[in-house]
């Protein structure tokens, strides 16, 4: 820990890594298991960019933000340390979340990717944690095949604002997905018909309303389920797997659906729907590449 | 690279149980994790996804060691590993809290029953896993790899557990 000099005179020096000393409460080692977590953050929107400042102040020490995209003016709206400059310049929405935790922790470790998901899998293999900000169905459910495949918890949230005869109506929901247990398609968040519709749909959708309150509500409460899963502050109570947020009421409550759920997930069963569906001997001993990654092991 | 052996908490839980029961002469009991192997940017992932357990009359009366299993036991574990086309790791459970470690007799048994598992799965990785209550070491023998590497655990439930994040005495 190295001291820096305190721009206000007569105050005490402050030094330059996260003092979390107000979070004790978390356990004796709490700092050290959020400090060796990584978190991977799909999607740096509206909802991710809220969970990557609030996992910098907690102390996640190990980010791989990913997303494509650039800062647009549509974005300003809800996407946290997005700037009108970063609109002039379209900055990449993976560069605004690493200013955003290095403003906060200068130690962090940040592998960004602006790429699709699909296109960084080695790397997202890694991951402690992947937090899924994305929008549509088929790339909720794809994700969560992959997450479950390498047995990583996949902590999804969505919101979405429908139109009605009497005006419009805010929901939404933050799902906990953990191999072995109910998954999205148990819940019926991924439905065939959903995914029908969608397809049908596609290119022709045009921007869905998304605004900056609903966005913040369900990244808290996706950042709440992540501390319950790596620093859990008591154990009495299980964390609801599906909460379910109404923005017209403004709560949060666990959904009807898990009394009905069964307790393992058929869609996700088989032994070989884990692990690397091709597993490629040589690319252990470093021979060859395998998805892109052009090092080899020793080198990694 | 590192290499980490994942589980599921309900595996683990299922496993930790089993391994408890009482036999009538072993003093402990072992077990093989099924798993499906996977490479990563930085590590070799051994993923869990089932157990081949062995069965209380594959034990041998052995007083010298806590728990000796007979030829039958392993070429049911090596059939498992064939049919299945699964990567086997033995395991074992210390009953005490903190980081176990293998005993003389375990690491000179592991290596000479580990590397078996070549001759019916020689593209796969195998390993050998000690869990205490808290905490687990292991090994794992890498085709092509010179000496076993060691191996991390993490156990993916609510709470995650990974022997890697937790302070060091």
């Amino acid at each position: 820990m190295s001291e820096v000099p305190c721009a206000a005179p007569g105050r005490w020096p402050v030094t330059d890594t996260l003092n979390l000393e107000r979070q004790s409460f978390l356990g004796k080692d709490s700092e050290i298991v959020l400090d060796r977590t990584r978190a991977a953050l799909v999607g740096l929107g509206g909802g991710g960019s809220h969970i990557a400042q609030q996992l910098a102040h907690i102390g996640v020490g190990s980010f791989l933000p990913i997303d494509p995209d650039c800062m647009e003016d549509t974005n300003l709206n809800r996407l946290v340390g997005g700037t009108m400059e970063d609109v002039k310049l379209g900055t990449p929405k993976v560069d605004i979340a690493e200013r955003l935790i290095k403003a906060v922790n200068p130690a962090a470790e940040i592998i960004k990717r602006q790429a699709s998901w699909t296109e960084v899998t080695a790397e997202l293999r890694d991951v402690d944690v992947i937090f899924a900000c994305v929008d549509s169905i088929a790339c909720r459910n794809e994700l969560e095949a992959f997450a479950r495949r390498f047995l990583i918890p996949l902590i999804d949230i969505g919101m979405d604002v429908h139109e009605s005869n009497d005006g419009f109506s805010i929901s939404g929901q933050v799902m906990l997905s953990l191999s072995g247990r109910p998954c999205m398609r148990c819940m019926g968040l991924v439905t065939d018909e959903a995914l029908a519709k969608e397809a049908a749909k596609y290119g022709a959708a045009g921007g869905r309303p998304q605004v900056v309150w609903p966005n913040g509500t369900l990244a808290s409460i996706a950042v709440g389920v992540f501390m319950r899963l790596t620093t859990p502050w008591e154990m009495r109570k299980a964390t609801p797997l599906l909460l379910e947020y109404d923005g017209d009421l403004q709560t949060v409550v666990p959904s009807n659906k898990l009394a009905y759920l069964p307790a393992h997930c058929k869609h996700y069963d088989s032994l070989h729907e884990i692990g690397d569906p091709f597993w490629i001997p040589d690319a252990v001993a470093g021979r060859i590449d395998i998805g892109g990654w052009n090092r080899s092991l020793e080198e990694r | 690279m590192r290499t980490i052996l994942k589980l599921t908490a309900a595996l683990y839980d299922d496993l930790v149980q089993r391994l408890r029961e009482p036999h009538e002469f072993a003093a402990e009991r072992v077990a093989f994790l099924k798993c499906r192997p996977a490479l990563s940017a930085r590590s070799l992932l051994l993923l869990a996804g089932g157990v081949h357990h062995v069965e209380d009359g594959d034990y041998v009366d052995d007083p010298s060691a806590g728990a000796t299993i007979g030829r039958s036991a392993l070429r049911k574990a090596l059939q498992t590993a064939y049919t299945e086309a699964v990567s086997m790791v033995h395991v074992h459970l210390h009953e005490h809290r903190g980081r176990p470690s293998f005993s003389r007799t375990d690491r000179r048994e592991s290596a000479l029953f580990v590397p078996d598992f070549w001759n019916v799965q020689p593209s796969l990785p195998h390993g050998a896993v000690v869990f205490s209550f808290d905490s687990a070491v292991g090994q794992c023998w890498i085709p092509g790899g010179a000496a076993p590497a060691g191996v991390e655990v993490a156990i993916v439930g609510s709470p995650m557990r990974c022997t890697w994040k937790v302070a060091r005495d």
